[in-house]
């Protein structure tokens, strides 16, 4: 049954390619083995940084919160040293309360947008140009070629293509939202669209947005964070804020 | 009384509490529910992902509509209990509805996984901040308690 389900699935993902992430409970075990908690909160924004990739395996129960997190704390000698990857381990706890709670958020704005527009200001669809990596933004392509073509995305570089699609083009985040589900092996739809909504501001006080300084501190020489490859992103937080959110009173002080 | 496991495609272990919660041997069956997986956006990386780790879990797998299988399935096993791991997920918990009614006789539970805090009273989830000052003192120990 399972090979008549695997052949069955379209054509554009060869399941004997390479991927990051193999499904399964063995898989899950070895990924959990290889922790490092103390690592992991002194790197994790980075791209490159001790990450664990246990997303897909929270994501599908394969691995619950509590063995996970029971795991990491016997990795340290004091909690507090793993308590920034237990926190992550929270946001996801905090997410699905949120999903059992109010299951009318996942689709809906919890809050306005505090940009200075209206929901209604913003297109509903994916512009083409995005969908098909060819912004002209060179960073955001290859963020958008890795999640089409690895099913994977390093937390910063969702919040990066989130911001970008959200901010930048004026796209409602449930088109985000939408396309994320569809390609991520990870995508849940509580933590994908709920922070979908935090970067878009619904959820929470301002919108997160980012510049090309903070693309390059966080990655690695095999992102392009060349000036003039990516000039829409090359300025201070305070031009970006006037150029993007120019409705907003300017902040002072 | 005889049970069946629905496990879904948010509790995919052998060691989640639903299988605790019913006798030694009871079948558990995994429906691949084509409608349910595209009204999920479960793109097609997702779906492998999904079907890997099913090779492992050694279930009964049927390919439709859960909500005609499941019925057939409880009377076929001669089951008066159906056992499935607790989701939010709004598809499953109408699917579970549309069941009852189609077997009255049936009784569907819904079963906690191991929780990652027990906290004692619900917290505010306005921010995630304000539940994480209510949670951190359990979510530090083992166990969450």
């Amino acid at each position: 049954m399972i090979a008549a389900l695997v052949a069955a699935l379209p054509a554009d993902v060869d399941a004997a390619a390479p991927r990051p992430m193999a499904g399964g409970r063995k898989a899950a075990e070895r990924a959990l083995a290889t922790i490092d908690p103390v690592a992991y909160a002194a790197s994790r924004n980075h791209l490159d940084g001790a990450v664990t990739r246990l997303s897909p395996y929270l994501r599908h129960g394969i691995l619950s919160l509590d063995e996970v997190r029971n795991h990491a704390l016997a990795k340290v000698a004091d909690p507090r040293q793993a308590e920034k990857f237990i926190q992550e381990l929270a946001w996801r706890d905090y997410w699905q309360r949120i999903y059992l709670a109010h299951p009318d958020r996942i689709w809906n704005d919890v809050e306005v947008y505090k940009t200075g527009f209206d929901a209604s200001e913003y297109d509903t669809e994916l512009p083409a140009d995005v969908v098909e990596a060819r912004t002209g933004v060179a960073c955001i392509d290859q963020f958008i070629a890795m999640l089409h073509e690895t099913g994977y995305l390093h937390n910063h570089a969702r919040m990066y293509l989130a911001a970008y699609v959200v901010h930048w083009r004026r796209v409602r985040w449930q088109a985000g939202a939408a396309w994320f589900l569809e390609h991520l092996i990870d995508a849940d739809p509580a933590s994908n669209n709920l922070s979908w909504q935090w970067v878009a501001s619904t959820f929470s006080k301002k919108p997160y947005i980012f510049n090309l300084d903070n693309v390059a501190k966080y990655t690695g020489h095999d992102i392009n964070t060349r000036m003039s490859d990516n000039r829409v992103l090359a300025c201070s937080y305070e031009q970006l804020s006037e150029l993007l959110f120019p409705n907003l009173e300017p902040a002072h002080g | 009384m005889a049970d069946l496991i629905w496990l879904h495609e948010g509790a995919l272990r052998r060691t989640h509490p639903v299988f605790a919660m019913a006798a030694p041997g009871t079948p558990a069956i995994f429906v691949w529910d084509r409608a349910r997986l595209a009204a999920g956006h479960v793109g097609v990386r997702r779906q492998l992902f999904i079907a890997e780790t099913l090779a492992e879990l050694e279930l009964e797998i049927h390919d439709g509509d859960a909500t005609v299988l499941l019925p057939q399935l409880a009377v076929a096993h001669g089951a008066d209990r159906l056992l499935v791991p607790a989701s939010p997920d709004p598809a499953i918990i109408g699917q579970l509805v549309m069941i009852r009614q189609a077997v009255p006789a049936l009784t569907v539970e819904q079963v906690a996984d191991t929780a990652f805090v027990t906290l004692s009273q619900e917290p505010d989830l306005a921010r995630f901040f304000r539940y994480w000052n209510k949670a951190r003192k359990a979510a530090l120990r083992p166990h969450g308690v």
